[in-house]
């Protein structure tokens, strides 16, 4: 039983991981560019989520505010701090995008005080016992089961609609996709809107979990993520998404075994040191 | 008549795709050969396996006799090629000087350790100057490759590669890019070199030039080696000229 | 006079420490976001050693060999890797070294190693000591910039491949990049332990990471009296104005944001186009003048 138990929470952390290093590896796709400062806007979403039900008490108003509101946000970050660097060498958005994320941690302290916010009353609270003494928390069903939604929903919209082609096309071959009409801004702007919100949603949820938000609640799962896109093969979705899973349950079980070697948030580098040591594309890395 | 190069029943793949197929090439002492092809016949890749940048499945280089298959670049490099790409990838920090002087350096930077201790680079100049001469470029030896035109920039990848003193120098479509007249001034300049005693390997596209400073052609396509020999011959075989189907600059 | 000598301690660790980071990302064009381990290596060495009776100076060679060791292996793994998997992969570096720290009683776990005896020099010519540490590897950073070795970094800087393709190994060179750099950032470690007199996990994470790569990216990538400035600056600043201090971590991400915005290649960039440009404006003048 505690394999299983184990192997659950792996998914569900697992999840979480996916939804944050989507954004970052749309972006990365796109722009080539390590999009550090994705973190904050995950962390945004948790801050929006916990003040907007709070006040008007409805846990899903909150959610689409929030990955609405983040969605822009994300968009606005693009314009403001990408854009006028994508002529400079790579170092220079990414010490930017760092710049950025610190940056953002610390006007959340400021904003918001340092010990964080929590949920007046917290939704879904209860849980539900699959088996004798195994018992599922309802907010950890609705982070599997949105996370499983919102990734179909992307792969409906960028396998079936005209945006999503576009938006493929963009990314594997940008003057042949705007040779053919499609407005490369647009899509840039989309990118940023949809990982952006994916973002908050991961935010809401881990606010869900923990019944807290606070300031630095970004920077490991920042880091696990950009370990994440690396090992899924920098700018490959399937990758990303199989190299979030993968170390969900990775963490999970590793942490009972050498948690006491390592400590649970380094098990994440040292999988991604060891695997590009073998594969220095990542696990679904195109050719270097 | 020494034998510079013997390339042995190399094979590359690619996943599912052949892109070279058991090709055999001898190139000897002082021949100026003209390797051609249509698109997609393989031509970068053996290319890339001649300087170790790919590895082939199957089969051998020699250098000189040297069996250099499993040799990494920097080593065949030292042995003796020298490679001038197609796509022009000069130093931007630094001057078309420095640029060839660190050619030059090659017993100075052999062994990295040493290579600290050593701050004298006025030998290197003045070979570097000599080299740039050369090939034409004597009047802008101080700028940067940034504000150059790219006639200018294939010739500096050419001195760069004659810095390292080749046995074998291999050009890899130096004259694609270029206007009619620059790609005939570069054309000459290799014809010269060859002419100092240089061997070389050329793969172009550029037939009409080929045609004029080449006096032996190596034909590939589809990977496979197609035809080898004098130009006329080469030209008027066949087999190449379905091959080019639709090319009419011979 | 005390606080003075303090200040100035602190400055000429943060140079050499800086100075470190530029030999392998500035010379070398080797990224590392993970440059504070071997601070952390250098120091959690020279303390342990020093706690054990063994004589400050001694600590410094053996904190030096452990932060080259390090740095040897992290060389050796990116070699495989480049730009942005290396980016990462020295980030990943910096946390697993905190990470096993963190989690091992032997380094103290995560409280860490206090009461470090002080370096048996006073303060005075402790602070000596490290300016002329400082001092020393910022003459040997220039002269290896006009030496061969200097060029070849350079090149493999401004573009690997062609470097390889002119017959230069450049692994070995990129490996040597890193173990003088690391070990000297060892160096710099044990002068930090006997300085602040207390280490922990938290000293050596990824915000001092940044911190390190800020002083060498404000200063100027590559330029060594850039990064003297620019760490000099930085590593004071938070203690003489206080507002800084207080707001320190928005301070350095704000001026870093605005560096890459509007002068990436630092102080030391801003300098050379501004003194080109006045040259520029004197020749035209002089110009107009005949």
């Amino acid at each position: 039983m505690l394999y299983l138990e184990l192997f659950i929470q792996g998914f569900v952390q697992g999840s979480i991981y996916a939804l944050i290093a989507l954004g970052l590896t749309l972006v990365y796709g796109l722009l080539r560019i390590l999009h550090v400062a994705h973190a904050a806007l995950f962390t945004l979403g948790g801050y929006i989520g916990v003040i907007v039900t709070n006040a008007t008490g409805s846990f899903t108003l909150a959610m689409v505010v929030a990955m609405l509101v983040v969605g822009f946000a994300g968009m606005l970050m693009y314009k403001l701090a990408y854009e006028p660097l994508l002529s400079k060498p790579p170092y220079v958005s990414l010490i930017a995008s760092i710049a950025l994320f610190i940056a953002a941690e610390e006007i959340f302290r400021i904003a918001f005080g340092p010990y964080g916010l929590s949920y007046q009353t917290p939704p879904l609270q209860g849980q539900i016992e699959l088996f004798s003494d195994f018992y599922l928390k309802y907010a950890e069903i609705l982070v599997m089961g949105l996370s499983v939604v919102l990734l179909s929903a992307l792969a409906w919209l960028s396998m079936r609609t005209r945006t999503g082609v576009a938006w493929r096309a963009t990314v594997t071959d940008p003057d042949m996709a705007r040779a053919f009409g499609v407005k490369i801004q647009n899509v840039r702007y989309l990118n940023f809107f949809i990982g952006s919100s994916f973002a908050a949603a991961a935010g809401v949820l881990v606010a869900l979990l923990n019944n807290l938000v606070e300031p630095t609640m970004g920077s490991v799962p920042s880091y696990k993520a950009l370990a994440i896109i690396v090992l899924g093969g920098l700018g490959s979705i399937r990758g990303t998404l199989i190299a979030a899973l993968l170390l969900g349950i990775l963490e999970s079980f590793g942490t009972i075994y050498i948690g006491h070697l390592l400590g649970r948030d380094a098990i994440a580098f040292a999988f991604l040191i060891l695997v590009l040591m073998v594969r220095p594309q990542g696990l679904m890395g195109g050719k270097l | 008549m020494t034998e510079i190069l013997h390339v042995s029943g190399v094979t590359v793949r690619f996943g599912g795709v052949c892109a070279v197929e058991n090709v055999d090439l001898r190139i000897n002492d002082g021949e100026l050969i003209g390797f051609i092809g249509p698109n997609g016949a393989g031509k970068t890749t053996l290319m890339r396996v001649i300087t170790g940048i790919v590895q082939p499945q199957d089969g051998k280089v020699f250098l000189e006799g040297v069996d250099i298959t499993n040799k990494a670049t920097h080593q065949r490099i030292r042995a003796g090629l020298a490679l001038a790409q197609q796509i022009v990838q000069p130093l931007r920090a630094m001057s078309l000087l420095d640029n060839v002087a660190l050619a030059c350096g090659g017993e100075k930077t052999h062994h990295a350790l040493k290579s600290m201790w050593i701050t004298d680079i006025s030998s290197e100049h003045n070979r570097a100057r000599a080299l740039l001469t050369r090939v034409g470029l004597s009047h802008v030896v101080k700028e940067l490759p940034g504000t150059l035109p790219l006639g200018y920039l294939k010739r500096l990848e050419v001195a760069r590669a004659l810095a390292l003193n080749p046995k074998l120098l291999l050009l890899d479509e130096p004259l694609a890019g270029l206007s009619q007249k620059e790609a005939a001034s570069l054309a000459d300049l290799i014809s010269t070199l060859n002419a100092d005693g240089q061997t070389i390997l050329l793969i172009e596209h550029n037939l009409r030039e080929v045609m004029r400073i080449c006096p032996t052609l190596y034909v590939q396509d589809n990977g496979k080696s197609l035809a080898f020999g004098k130009a006329e011959a080469v030209m008027s075989d066949p087999n190449v000229r379905n091959a080019y189907l639709g090319v009419s600059h011979a | 006079m005390s606080y003075e000598i303090t200040l100035l301690t602190t400055m000429a660790i943060s140079v050499l420490f800086a100075l470190s980071l530029n030999f392998i990302t500035g010379f070398c064009g080797q990224i590392s976001l993970g440059h504070a381990a071997f601070l952390g290596a250098g120091a959690y060495t020279s303390a342990m050693l020093s706690k054990a009776g063994v004589p400050f100076l001694m600590t410094i060679p053996a904190a030096a060999l452990c932060a080259a060791v390090l740095g040897a292996i992290t060389g050796l793994a990116s070699l495989r890797v480049r730009h942005d998997f290396l980016a990462i992969t020295t980030m990943g570096v910096g946390f697993l070294f905190v990470g096993i720290i963190r989690q091992q009683d032997f380094f103290g776990g995560e409280i860490g190693i206090a009461g470090i005896p002080g370096s048996g020099f006073g303060k005075v010519r402790f602070m000596l000591i490290c300016v002329a540490l400082a001092f020393t590897f910022a003459a040997f950073s220039l002269y290896v910039r006009r030496s061969w070795m200097g060029f070849v970094f350079k090149s493999i800087a401004d573009n690997e491949d062609v470097t390889r393709v002119l017959g230069i190994d450049v692994s070995r060179y990129k490996l040597i990049a890193f173990i003088i750099g690391t070990g000297t950032a060892g160096v710099a470690g044990a002068l930090y332990a006997h300085h602040f007199r207390f280490i922990g996990p938290d000293s050596f994470g990824f915000v001092e990471s940044i911190s390190v790569l800020a002083m060498v990216i404000v200063g100027g990538i590559g330029s060594v009296w850039g990064v003297i400035f620019a760490a000099a600056l930085l590593s004071v600043l938070p203690m003489l104005v206080q507002f800084i201090d207080d707001y320190k971590l928005l301070f350095y991400s704000a001026l870093l944001f605005s560096m890459m915005r509007f002068s990436p290649d630092g102080i030391a960039g801003l300098c050379t186009r501004l003194s080109s440009s006045i040259s520029r404006r004197t020749t035209e003048s002089d110009g107009n003048k005949r």
